[in-house]
């Protein structure tokens, strides 16, 4: 870990406006204990701090290393106790020395010095507990917002690839559906065969080729998922018909990608492949304060389905939005006179 | 010689034009019919009487798997369908061949020379449709419909109308909320595709819709009996009870 202090400027302005502010207390707290003012006083306290300061700033690392360690209480209070004393015994030693190297014969100081010492130990006792509790909040509050950090990282992470892995499920059948009928038409009718192939990469590429979750507009996704429509069309001929009462102002309102694709494969799917009629497949749009109501409706034949779906596909589309919306957008299915209807309410602006 | 009459019977559109545009290479034969789907696929068989089928599988009203179940007079039969391997290895049983879309030509053509000369030999398809499906992997879905054949009709019943599945010999009979139909299946068969959640063996020769069931009384020294909505009652096997407490937590 960094060092706390070595951070940024302010904290380092900080920590010598405390020592000052530590080594004017000191002088007042030494002024009463010897019981009247003098120069050395002052220069003694402001020496004393300034080496304290710097054996603060050494006792980081040796402090950070140990705690990384996780020791049990016992080791962790012996070896605190341990190093407080070894600082405190450092810090009076070095202070008398260098005090006593720099001030002039026949001075007082060994008078000063004994008078003042038991508040001395005093002083460096209670700083070393500060420093102490100071790099312990530090390391705590830091391991806390790092490992908030992570779980947001970890939580977004999860959600990116579950989105990714939704709108990746693609009808795999549909793909192969598709190359068969390609396979029929280059024989029968090749010009056909080389329109599907366009269509059908044009679908990939739109479906494929977003590697993020930006949204898109309305338009582009009703512009492709009617390519999907032209694809099945060619193998169902005149089974299958679209119709589209989209409002204009609805054409730019943005949403996820491919969001709407499962369904109008289950459309498709339980509509069309199921029908012997003719399957009519409608998408309406229109903005209602601040929301879009998309409606995707198809006829269906009553005759049941020899297996029943696997609701694979509007699962998916209800945990997207779940995803992208919270509570705020809605899915609502319905069936009625052999209408099957999809409606859904999604707010303006993905969240 | 007379020619050999086909019906073509696939919901696509495309797939049926290139069964067409392959069989103008072949002689002697003589595209009589073609269907979107089973219904109509099965009223052409039977009215039309073709030498040969081609029959897709996944077709709405009814599969070509179905159409075969309920098939009396049954033609020669080349399924051409998308369907897994598994399933198409099993019907290798029973149609003259089978062939995996997309096709090629050479194996298209292949597959149409072993059924003529099988048509021009007199041999006949003879082996029941139960024993190849009996065979059938399960597919991941429970069924959803059973289609029976009942007199000259074929009807349809939703899982969900039948009330209990009777073995009889290599039969099954089906009693629903209209009636009851024979079917050539194998318990074993809707013992594994029937919902689990709503159907229960209860009993070597019954399988029975939960929904259905009114009461269980003990019967004799520890046997049951399951009473029935509609006043039927089944036995109860040692297995079935377990599998019943099991099913409906008493």
């Amino acid at each position: 870990m960094k060092h706390p202090v070595f951070q940024n400027r302010v904290r380092l302005i900080v920590w010598w406006l405390i020592w000052l502010f530590l080594a004017a207390g000191q002088s007042l707290l030494f002024y009463f204990a010897f019981g009247s003012f003098s120069n050395i006083g002052v220069i003694d306290s402001l020496l004393s701090l300034l080496i304290y300061s710097g054996l603060a700033l050494s006792l980081w690392y040796p402090f950070s290393f140990f705690n990384s360690s996780k020791p049990s209480v016992p080791v962790l209070v012996g070896n605190l106790v341990a190093s407080g004393a070894v600082s405190v015994i450092i810090w009076v030693l070095v202070t008398k020395l260098i005090m006593q190297s720099i001030l002039p014969e026949g001075n007082n100081y060994q008078a000063y010095y004994d008078a003042t010492f038991s508040y001395r130990v005093g002083t460096g006792v209670f700083i070393y507990g500060l420093i102490i509790l100071t790099y312990y909040l530090f390391i705590s509050l830091t391991n806390l917002s790092e490992k908030n950090a992570k779980e947001a990282r970890l939580e977004s992470l999860v959600k990116e690839t579950e989105l990714k892995m939704l709108r990746s499920q693609i009808n795999p059948h549909f793909l192969f559906n598709s190359l068969n009928s390609i396979s029929s038409l280059t024989v029968t009718d090749p010009e056909k065969a080389r329109t599907m192939v366009v269509k059908l990469s044009d679908f990939m590429r739109y479906a494929l080729s977003r590697k993020d979750e930006q949204p898109v507009s309305l338009q582009s996704e009703l512009d492709n998922l009617r390519l999907y429509l032209e694809i099945e069309k060619v193998r169902f001929g005149d089974k299958l018909t679209t119709e589209e009462n989209i409002e204009t102002n609805c054409l730019d309102f943005k949403l996820p990608v491919m969001l709407l694709q499962p369904l109008y494969e289950n459309a498709v799917k339980h509509g069309v492949y199921e029908s012997t009629e003719t399957v009519r497949i409608i998408t309406e749009a229109r903005m209602i304060d601040g929301f879009i109501e998309i409606i995707i409706k198809n006829n269906y034949d009553t005759v049941p389905s020899l297996r029943k779906g696997t609701g694979t596909g509007l699962l998916n589309v209800t945990r997207r939005l779940e995803l992208f919306y919270g509570n705020k957008a809605s899915i609502k299915t319905t069936k009625e006179n052999n209408i099957y209807t999809v409606t859904l309410y999604i707010p303006a602006g993905v969240s | 010689m007379e020619k050999i009459k086909i019906i073509i019977i696939d919901d696509e559109t495309p797939a049926r034009e290139l069964v067409k545009h392959y069989l103008k290479e072949v002689d002697d034969i003589e595209v009589i019919a073609e269907c979107a789907d089973g219904f109509s696929g099965l009223k052409s068989i039977s009215t039309l009487k073709p030498d040969l089928v081609f029959l897709d599988i996944q077709m709405p009203r009814l599969t070509g798997i179905e159409l075969v179940e309920v098939l009396t007079e049954k033609p020669e039969i080349i399924f051409a369908t998308a369907y897994d391997q598994f399933a198409l290895r099993a019907f290798e049983l029973n149609a003259v061949d089978y062939i995996m879309k997309p096709y090629e030509k050479r194996r298209f053509l292949e597959a149409v020379k072993k059924a003529i000369d099988k048509i021009r030999s007199g041999a006949g398809n003879n082996v029941p449709a139960n024993q190849l499906l009996a065979q059938k992997p399960e597919l991941p879905a429970p069924v959803n419909r059973i289609v029976v054949r009942k007199a000259n009709s074929i009807n349809i019943i939703p899982v969900d109308q039948v009330r209990y599945v009777e073995a009889q010999d290599d039969y099954v009979m089906i009693y629903h909320a209209t009636g009851k139909a024979l079917k050539q299946q194998t318990m074993k068969y809707y013992e594994e595709n029937l919902p689990k959640s709503d159907f229960v063996r209860i009993h070597r020769t019954y399988i029975v819709n939960v929904a259905e069931i009114k009461q269980i009384e003990p019967y004799g020294k520890d046997n049951h009996v399951a009473v029935l909505n509609s006043g039927d009652k089944l036995p109860v096997s040692r297995s079935g009870y377990k599998q019943l407490r099991e099913d409906l937590g008493f």
